[in-house]
């Protein structure tokens, strides 16, 4: 229970808490200590009081028996010279009176006791001695008879009350002295617990500060350090008392954040060198796909121009250039289109089109690049109306032909069909190429990706599909594909049919779109 | 030059050119470019060429860099590695200029970067048939 109740306790309030308790004790055994002194410095007093008392009483006591003897032995004597003792004590004796009630006024008993002694004594002497001294000077052995009798029982009188006063003071001075020592055994036996349980808490304190403070600091200074050296999963032990525990959970707390920030910053870094690489490598495409063509169109220029050719020959260099040089100036629209895009200023010129007549074009124009590929077109025979922009879609349509014809180096069928689906238009482009390895189809949209063909010797900057894809979801569209490595790619595309526009109306017919 | 170089004797009539090139319009101009003066074989990527000067032993190889299915440097490589083929005359060319120390380090003999001048190529492969 004092743990739970310590434990919900700040580290302040707790060193506070300790330090308290031990001034406290501290100052215990303090007062234990000075009660102790003041118990024996009283006894002492007492003691000299009572010394004193006893003092006082039998000088008084003498001083009264020196009085009766003196008168005594005047009387024997009739020597008035003898009676010198008696006339001093009579003197004296009202002082020593006082003196003894001054001492014991503070004991109500002992002083009636000397009130009582000194009316006993007065009583002697006024009514006894000043008395014998009157018979005295009529007849001694009258006088002598009544010291004999009379003095007799009145001085053992006076020193029985003497007797009774210094043993009651003697009792009463035991007791006191006794009391005090005890009183004083009693406050040094405390004031030594006390001091013993102080330096035993002082040590618990101070090893209680070492293990609740130190530790965990060393501990946290060390983790620290750790983290500062690079260790970012550095930890530290939530143990810690109030403070201590708070800064612990702030450490982890800070670690975590940081942590958190480098795999951040890693993941940023790793996604700046990522798009770093495909930059080095669309320098890479573009110098090479751009040189290719480049070669070609200076090399035959030269050739041309430096020597003599039939007009076939002549006129086959020329188509090759023309080709080249479209080639170079498409491949700059791939590039400029790609910057449209980065650039959000990708507009299109919408109007109302037929599909079918477009696809139709296209295929008339591939079909003439490549002896090899057999190019099948099925379309139905309705037109295709959809709303968009004839350049872009020729663009889309061109380059998934392109790419059926290049990455199908071996020929084979390559074939371009569409059809109604629904309310949408779907064209498919199917090749019987090389196909898409399946590692490679997730980054086949991906802006420069050429997955492994970039070593292939098939040309291509890997903005094709990328333009492509934008073209037609900007069209509202979907392009996808299916491919088989070895079998050949399938790539469809599905483009949103003009509505309210069936199938009766008129081909051809081309509504600008302002 | 052409003269001087046909007075000497020689095993074949014409020289035989193996050009490794995969894009077909570059192979027209290297062949264009050489004037048709010689024999040629054509190789469109890093495996044909290795099979045809293999088959053919040329007497030049006009190689360039990158090629499908085998780099043009591993073609040098093995050409280099062969006992039969080492000594044959290798041209090598590329779009990139900076290839050039590695390409003469794996055992080009001459260089020349695209586009080229085709005067140029064919001053550099008759040197090289010259030299051997």
């Amino acid at each position: 229970m004092t743990r739970f109740r310590l434990g919900s306790l700040s580290l302040e309030g707790r060193l506070l808490a300790a330090s308290c308790l031990l001034a406290i004790l501290v100052a215990g055994v303090f007062v234990a200590f000075i009660l102790a002194l003041s118990s024996l410095r009283k006894a002492t007093r007492e003691e000299t009081q009572a010394k004193n008392v006893t003092t006082a009483a039998l000088q008084l006591e003498n001083l009264v028996l020196d009085a009766d003897n003196a008168l005594r032995t005047y009387v024997l004597t009739r020597r008035p010279r003898v009676l010198a003792p008696y006339y001093s004590a009579k003197k004296q004796l009202p002082l020593r009176l006082s003196k003894l009630q001054h001492l014991v006024a503070k004991d109500p008993a002992q002083a009636r006791r000397v009130t009582e002694l000194s009316t006993e004594i007065q009583d002697y002497r006024v009514t006894f001695a000043e008395a014998v001294l009157v018979i005295a000077k009529e007849s001694f052995p009258a006088a002598r008879s009544a010291t004999k009798t009379e003095g007799n029982r009145r001085v053992a009188d006076i020193r029985m009350r003497f007797a009774e006063l210094l043993r009651s003071e003697n009792a009463r001075t035991v007791d006191r002295s006794e009391s005090a020592s005890d009183r004083s055994q009693r406050a040094t036996a405390i004031g030594v617990a006390g001091l013993s349980a102080s330096t035993v808490l002082i040590i618990l304190f101070g090893l209680y500060l070492a293990r609740s403070i130190a530790h965990p600091v060393r501990a946290a200074a060390a983790g620290a350090t750790r983290f500062a050296e690079g260790d970012l999963s550095t930890r530290l032990e939530e143990s810690g008392p109030g403070e201590v525990g708070e800064l612990e959970r702030a450490f982890n707390e800070m670690a975590e954040r940081l942590a958190r920030a480098r795999r951040e910053l890693e993941a940023q870094n790793t996604q700046l060198r990522e798009s770093e690489r495909l930059k080095t490598e669309l320098v890479n495409t573009v110098s090479h796909e751009l040189r290719t063509p480049l070669a070609s169109v200076l090399g035959f220029t030269s050739i041309l121009l430096s020597r003599e050719f039939g007009a076939e020959t002549r006129r086959h260099y020329l188509g090759i250039v023309d080709a080249q040089a479209r080639r170079l100036s498409s491949l700059i629209d791939d590039f400029l289109d790609v910057r449209r895009i980065e650039q959000g200023r990708f507009e299109l010129a919408y109007e109302l089109l037929d599909l079918g007549a477009l696809l139709q074009e296209e295929s008339e124009l591939y079909r003439g690049q490549s002896g090899k590929h057999r190019l099948e077109l099925a379309v139905p025979p309705d037109p295709l109306p959809v709303r968009g922009d004839p350049d872009r879609l020729r663009q889309v349509i061109g380059n998934l032909l392109s790419n059926a014809i290049k990455y199908s180096p071996d020929g084979g069928i390559v074939e371009l069909a569409a059809e109604r689906d629904g309310d949408a238009v779907r064209i498919q482009v199917r090749d019987e190429g090389v196909g898409i390895p399946v590692k490679q189809q997730p980054g086949i949209f991906t802006k420069f990706f050429r997955g492994d063909m970039a070593g292939s010797g098939i040309g291509g900057t890997g903005l094709g599909l990328a333009v492509s894809r934008d073209i037609v979801e900007s069209h509202g569209g979907r392009i996808g594909f299916t491919s088989a490595e070895g079998e050949g790619t399938t790539f469809w595309l599905e483009l949103p049919g003009a509505n309210g526009v069936g199938g009766d109306s008129p081909q051809g017919e081309q509504a600008q779109e302002s | 030059m052409r003269k001087a170089f046909n007075t000497k004797p020689q095993m074949k009539d014409e020289k035989l050119i193996l050009i490794c090139e995969d894009e077909p319009t570059l192979r027209e101009l290297i062949r264009a470019s050489l004037n048709g003066a010689y024999e040629f074989a054509e190789a469109r990527d890093g495996f044909d060429a290795l099979g045809l000067a293999r088959e053919l032993t040329p007497d030049a190889v006009v190689l360039d860099l990158m090629l499908p299915r085998k780099s043009g440097f591993e073609v040098l490589a093995e050409l280099r590695e062969d006992e039969r083929l080492r000594s044959i005359p290798v041209l090598v060319m590329t779009a990139w200029s900076d290839m050039l120390d590695d390409a003469l380090a794996a055992g080009a003999d001459a260089f020349i970067s695209k586009p080229f001048d085709p005067d140029d190529l064919k001053i550099a492969v008759d040197e090289l048939l010259a030299g051997q």
